[in-house]
């Protein structure tokens, strides 16, 4: 057991011969048994030395020596990289076999591939790509230009990519991440790796062409020597070893092209991305020739294995690294298998895609649309920091469009407002800020998003007030205003609006988010869904108000054109985006008052617990939202008498969710061309099609039949309920 | 990084299947003897269960620091002479508030299911709310559903989710439970804080 001696540990163990690590210009080796054993004497057993600065982080960043459970050093196999390659860990070549030279050329490659997206996937790279050893000493594999040029093209790839990730700092995700521990990630010309892939590329190429050709004149003509001895599997190889190659010319293409500002690189990743994909896909079915082409029996499925052949490639040692690791304890780190690396990258490179063929549109509404929708495929930190940076450069929205642009467009104001003098008041450049920081929130992980959104509604409530204080002080006393003043009036008005809408639409967001992180438990929605319904009655009025604003100052601005012509149409109808939320909210007003009901009618269980009430959750639920008056006069009594007296009788009688379904077919029409609207339309329509059918069983057979147990799925929609009624 | 540097905990699961698989074993609930922390001798055994059911190595100071600092947080659960089960908490001040924090909850396989860690966890929560502390926290992996529904009993709200928490890249769960206001308390808390806690604690007292 651990700490159960310390004269266990030193005793008997079996060390493996090998020579001590030599002292060097600032280091000594001394042996330091006798001082120890001096200060046990002095110490009892059970006893603590402590110090201040001992805290509970001290505790657990302090190893053992000699646990194999926390001391790296037990568990490495060689003290340094020098003496691994001295035991024959890494031969340049790996093979005199030219045959076996390739495969296990191959093998390296695939597993390298496996070590990429486990490190992207969030383990360090020291321990993943690093642990192999050839990348580790640059210039010995220049003998091998196949290796060669692929381990310059891997160390730069991953140079490029913790350069896009850590440009796009904004979280903790990526410390792990962009750690880069010394490793050689500047080899001396790999900045040149493309030209040299290229022309390792040509010469397999014409090898394949070679070993194709009818009779060796092609051959002969070229003095070209064939890759590798065994003339069966030629061809075999060179497809193998080209699709690899290739991929990782695409790949690198793809992320320096992305990087070009302002997104002129994106048309041209596409086409990289598109290539890459291809490629990878040969990758993919170079599988079942590397498997028959070897002779090795493969223990256990291809599933697991991280390579395409099954077998265990050469020159990896995960350990070497692990040193580097403090002060965590050293772990094993489980490498993906390389079917589920390719499947990683295949869904990368369809995430990098969709960033890619964004229009760069400038309405702040369909950024932050886009983000969302993004999301939802749930992308990797290399996607979401792509999307970050293309988003956000230089403090400008795509680097291109200054925020108060952003701002002004979003809030409905016309062009001529963009260079007006108020965008150099504090809390205007501080709402800017606000949301820069909002479209950086949005790219990073759900779990990082909501806190981060939780806390910045406060900041964004701070600015609503002082923006207000501006503008009475502004304008407040004055009688005549000129006209200048005027649009400096409106622009007041009109970002006033915008930022309380804007504020709502974070405070949704916070909440949907609580479902999909599975934050919520079933005696919680109820709340939850009162919270959200109140949230959306504000941030309904809000987009409402914006559109009556900006239609009153005249020609309307605004994102929606196609809007825009049939609003003048019907002057006084609810604008389809208002329509949209309404539906939001009958469904979230008809789930709380089912939820209510069902717990008055004592048809689902009430667990009271020991320590504390419903009144302490709701405050734990909501905390962040009620200390930014979000939206004021909310509380929980105002929550209790809303709910105590739903009755599943009056339930039936007054059905919201019907009224969301008269809406959801009513607004369909006004977005016929926005698809992933109608869909959200469709899945909204559904969940309140079957509560209200709930709803009808359970008062009926509710009352007379005690068996009857009401739970609540997700099948529908991820954030709007399904009562599901069964007999048990 | 988060700030919170309380590290990992592990809260093992509290099956709720009653005499399901093999190896249970059948008692009472008034069999199991519940004991607080008594000193060095409780030591290895609290090490012993946590090492053999939790996958985070924890070093010896890790212990220590726990049971030097608040032995009257720390119970174990016996069986017949057998150490079944047991709890390791902190408290202090945090952020303006006093807050407790449980670090680690085991009962070994054989025995869940029993109520065990209940108890255990409910001994601690007491003693929290006893000395003064307004909140308690810990963190527990999102696949551990014993532990989610235990606390979720107990009071205890998932207030974050912590992304790729645990070494072995699985998310964690903040959990919180926040005590209500007693004002009353306040001022006597200190003073019962000061007196030992009960030692012995059988079940159905």
């Amino acid at each position: 057991m651990a700490g159960t001696s310390a004269q266990e540990a030193t005793v008997d163990l079996p060390l493996p011969e090998r020579t001590p690590i030599p002292s060097g210009d600032h280091t000594v080796w001394a042996d330091v048994s006798p001082l120890l054993d001096a200060a046990c004497k002095d110490l009892q057993d059970g006893m603590l030395i402590h110090g201040d600065n001992f805290n509970l982080f001290a505790a657990m960043s302090a190893l053992e020596i000699m646990d194999p459970k926390m001391d790296s050093g037990m568990i490495c196999k060689y003290y340094s990289v020098d003496e691994a390659i001295e035991n024959g860990a890494a031969p340049v070549p790996i093979s005199f076999d030219k045959t076996i030279d390739v495969q296990c050329t191959i093998d390296i490659m695939d597993h390298l591939l496996a070590c990429e997206a486990t490190w992207h996937k969030g383990h360090s790279l020291a321990q993943t790509v690093f642990s192999c050893i050839y990348l580790l000493r640059p210039d010995r594999t220049s003998s091998h230009p196949l290796l060669h040029s692929y381990c310059r093209v891997i160390r730069a790839t991953c140079k490029t990519v913790i350069s896009v990730v850590s440009d796009a700092r904004t979280h903790e995700e990526e410390d792990l991440f962009i750690m880069t521990y010394g490793l050689p990630l500047n080899g001396d010309g790999d900045e040149k790796c493309l030209s040299m892939l290229k022309a390792v590329e040509e010469t397999i190429s014409r090898q394949l062409r070679a070993c194709k050709a009818p009779s060796s004149k092609t051959r002969v003509l070229e003095d070209l020597m064939p890759l590798q001895n065994n003339v069966e599997f030629e061809e075999g190889y060179c497809k193998a070893l080209l699709c690899r190659l290739r991929f990782r010319k695409h790949f690198y293409h793809v992320l320096t092209s992305m990087r070009r500002p302002q997104g002129r690189g994106l048309e041209l990743a596409r086409k990289h991305i598109a290539s890459c994909i291809s490629e990878l896909k040969c990758i993919l079915n170079s599988s079942e020739f590397l498997r028959s082409s070897t002779l090795v029996t493969h223990e256990g499925s291809i599933e697991d294995k991280t390579t395409a052949s099954g077998r265990q490639p050469i020159g990896f040692d995960a350990s070497l690294n692990c040193r580097l690791s403090a002060p965590t304890p050293p772990r094993a780190i489980k490498i993906l298998s390389w079917k589920k690396a390719v499947e990683y990258f295949m869904k990368l490179l369809q995430d990098l895609d969709v960033i890619c063929s964004y229009p760069l549109d400038p309405s702040l509404e369909s950024v932050l649309h886009f983000v969302v929708e993004f999301q939802k495929s749930q992308p990797d930190l290399v996607a979401r920091a792509h999307l970050q940076r293309l988003l956000v450069q230089d403090g400008k929205l795509y680097g291109r469009d200054p925020v108060f642009a952003v701002i002004t467009r979003a809030a409905a104001l016309r062009d001529n407002t963009r260079n007006h003098d108020i965008q150099k008041k504090e809390s205007i450049v501080q709402l800017g800020q606000l949301v820069i920081n909002l479209l950086k929130i949005l790219c990073t992980n759900g779990a990082w998003q909501r806190r981060k959104l939780g806390k910045i509604l406060q900041d964004w409530r701070v600015v609503y007030v002082q923006l207000e204080m501006a503008f009475r002080k502004e304008f407040g006393e004055k009688a005549n205003i000129s006209n200048d003043e005027n649009v400096g009036m409106k622009l007041f008005q009109h970002i006033l609006v915008w930022v309380e809408e804007q504020t709502y639409w974070i405070a949704f967001r916070f909440l949907i988010l609580g479902f999909e992180l599975e934050l919520y438990s079933e005696s919680e929605y109820c709340m939850v869904y009162w919270y959200i319904y109140v949230v959306l009655i504000k941030l309904a009025e809000k987009t409402n108000l914006k559109t009556v604003v900006s239609n009153g100052s005249g020609k309307r601005r605004g994102k929606k054109k196609r809007d825009s012509v049939k609003d003048v149409a019907r002057d006084y109808q609810i604008p389809p985006s208002v329509l949209f939320l309404q539906c939001q909210i009958c469904l979230a007003e008809g789930l709380t008052m089912m939820l209510a009901a069902l717990r008055n009618d004592c048809m689902m269980a009430q667990n009271p617990s020991p320590f504390n009430t419903e009144h302490e959750r709701f405050i734990q639920h909501f905390e962040l939202l009620q200390k930014a008056c979000i939206p004021d006069h909310v509380s929980f009594p105002l929550f209790m008498e809303s709910t105590t007296h739903a009755r599943l009788s009056n339930l039936v009688m007054y059905d919201y969710f019907k009224d969301a379904q008269r809406i959801t077919k009513e607004v369909k029409s006004s977005f016929s061309s926005d698809p992933e609207k109608l869909a959200e339309l469709r899945r909204l329509e559904q969940v309140a099609e079957h509560n209200s059918i709930a709803l009808n069983v359970i008062s009926r057979a509710g009352a007379l039949d005690p068996s009857l147990k009401v739970s609540f799925e997700f099948n529908h929609h991820p954030c709007f309920a399904t009562a599901v009624v069964k007999r048990c | 990084m988060e700030l919170e540097m309380e590290g990992n905990s592990g809260n093992e699961e509290e099956s709720d299947i009653i005499g399901g698989g093999g190896g249970k074993v059948n008692l009472s609930a008034s069999e199991i003897e519940y004991v607080s922390y008594e000193g060095e001798d409780h030591l290895p055994l609290i090490m012993g269960l946590v090492d053999q059911e939790l996958s985070e190595p924890y070093s010896i100071f890790t212990y220590r620091y726990f049971v030097y600092l608040w032995p009257q947080l720390c119970f174990l659960a016996f069986h017949r002479g057998k150490c079944v089960g047991t709890v390791v908490c902190k408290m202090g001040e945090h952020r303006n508030t006093y807050r407790g924090y449980i670090a680690m909850l085991v009962v070994i396989k054989p025995y869940r299911g029993k109520g065990i860690a209940t108890q255990l966890v409910t001994r601690s929560i007491q003693v929290m709310m006893e000395s003064g502390c307004e909140e308690v926290t810990l963190e527990a992996e999102v696949t551990n559903k014993g532990a989610l529904a235990l606390y979720g009993r107990l009071g205890f709200i998932r207030a974050k989710r912590l992304f790729r928490y645990y070494l072995n890249g699985v998310d964690a769960f903040r959990l919180k439970l926040l005590f209500p206001p007693r004002p009353d308390l306040l001022s006597q808390s200190q003073s019962q804080s000061q007196s030992s806690p009960p030692l012995h604690c059988n079940l159905h007292e």
